[in-house]
């Protein structure tokens, strides 16, 4: 859909302009899957970039200065850790909702960035609670969950669509 | 092996079904085992407020022997890992464990750090600030509680030893229980879970798997067979039912091949009868 869309406004073919030349077809469609193999790439980038950050959070961020009571006060009392495990269930749950209805649109966009941050900061409020010990495998398995089934729409979607512009570029190319 | 129909519908759903059940356990079980340990330290200071109270007469009429006799024989009861009696400059009097008593604790260990972390002791705490879990020297896993002995009228204006008025806490109570019992029933529960999410994932995959395999795999097979078959000339076999919409798919292409072959029938009658007033001339 989303190809498609980019496709009519890329290359509105009107009468003026004719029927494009095979060379400007060829290199759109190099373009496009250059913009399909790019969406995976993101893909793996992203998920490493949560590997990382789970990394730290399962050291329980050690590196970090402890927090000060001055901090503390500024910020304010935390959340209970059984709040944010309740938040936790109900955005995994919304989560993995919209990426099945994203697979349902047949969008190639990877759209995971977000859901780096929501984790995130699910790992900064159990570690601002005291707990992310006790609370590190659950945002570690929802991480995992989300980016994953994520990384396989996007892969499953845009290597269907690299498959069938690979088959169009041979055609170009006769 | 990812392109086929079956792979792409049951990854996804195996995945996020797992997944979140997986996320939902552990979160349930860090629940339950929160609880449980609340229980525990609710029944230890139980057992410790038992203790002070029936040590307090001793206490009161500096009854030692007596008090050397409740603490080892409370300290011999199955479960009870140690039971000591520190005074507020941390030396320990009474100990089911003779060979640590006259000894001095540290504040800065576990179970004291807690009212002693500020340049005043706290007087006060929750029972879940005032336990702490570790592993001893006889290597068993400990859940112990501190509980601090009050003064009161009756030992600030006792006749036998006498504590100023201003003195809050006299000493403190230390009782370690093993927490065999909790660990074992935490790891069944833990292996209850595992169980269910493999129930999960082998219901959610092998119902998902079945269901396909009955409404649209083994019928989309059927119609392939079939345009294999009439594609190859023979227009013997029924197009395949059952399924609405392959049912729909197999009428239109049996009507297709239908038309196709009447109308090769048609042309071939055609070029017959063209072919033969030549013959005939010729």
């Amino acid at each position: 859909m989303f190809l498609r869309r980019k496709q009519r406004q890329s290359h509105p073919l009107t009468p003026d302009e004719g029927i494009p030349s095979p060379e400007s077809r060829r290199q759109e469609i190099q373009g496009r899957i250059h913009y399909l193999t790019k969406q995976i790439r993101y893909s793996k980038w992203w998920m490493a970039l949560f590997f990382l950050f789970s990394l730290c959070a399962a050291v329980d961020f050690r590196f970090f200065p402890p927090i000060s009571e001055k901090t503390r006060q500024f910020l304010g009392a935390s959340p209970s850790p059984t709040l944010i495990s309740i938040a936790l269930i109900v955005y995994a749950f919304s989560a993995l909702i919209l990426i099945l209805g994203h697979m349902n649109t047949g969008s190639v966009r990877f759209r995971g960035w977000s859901h780096i941050g929501y984790l995130s900061a699910f790992y900064l409020f159990y570690y601002y609670t005291g707990v992310l010990r006790e609370n590190f495998w659950p945002v570690f398995i929802a991480g995992l969950t989300i980016l994953g089934l994520e990384s396989y729409r996007v892969w499953s979607a845009c290597s269907e669509a690299i498959r069938m512009e690979k088959e169009i570029l041979a055609s170009v190319k006769k | 092996m990812f392109n086929s129909f079956a792979s792409k519908a049951i990854i996804p759903v195996a995945l996020s079904l797992t997944g979140f059940v997986i996320v939902c356990s552990l979160i349930l079980y860090s629940s339950i085992r929160e609880g449980f340990l609340r229980d525990a330290v609710r029944q230890e200071t139980s057992l410790a407020d038992t203790v002070v109270s029936s040590t307090r007469y001793t206490m009161m009429t500096d009854d030692r022997e007596s008090l050397y006799h409740i603490i080892d024989s409370v300290g011999a009861q199955k479960g009870i890992e140690h039971l000591r009696i520190f005074n507020k400059e941390g030396v320990i009097m009474f100990s089911s464990d003779p060979g640590e008593l006259n000894k001095v604790v540290d504040k800065t260990t576990a179970g004291c750090i807690e009212c002693h972390s500020g340049p005043e002791p706290a007087e006060r705490l929750g029972s879940m600030q005032l336990a702490r879990r570790f592993v001893n020297g006889k290597n068993n896993n400990v859940l112990a509680i501190t509980a601090p002995i009050y003064n009161d009228a009756h030992c600030s204006a006792g006749d036998c030893h006498f504590h100023p008025d201003h003195q809050k806490v006299l000493g403190t109570l230390d009782i370690g229980l093993s927490t065999a019992s909790l660990d074992s029933s935490l790891l069944a529960l833990r292996l209850k879970m595992v169980v269910f999410c493999v129930m999960v994932l082998i219901l959610s995959v092998g119902g998902i798997s079945a269901l396909l395999r009955r409404n649209l795999l083994a019928p989309i097979n059927n119609l392939i067979d079939y345009v294999r078959n009439v594609s190859g000339g023979s227009m013997d076999n029924d197009f395949p039912k059952g399924i609405s919409e392959i049912e729909t798919l197999g009428q239109i292409y049996h009507e297709m091949a239908k038309e196709k072959h009447h109308a090769e029938t048609e042309l071939i009658k055609i070029r017959k009868a063209d072919s033969l007033p030549k013959r005939k001339g010729g």
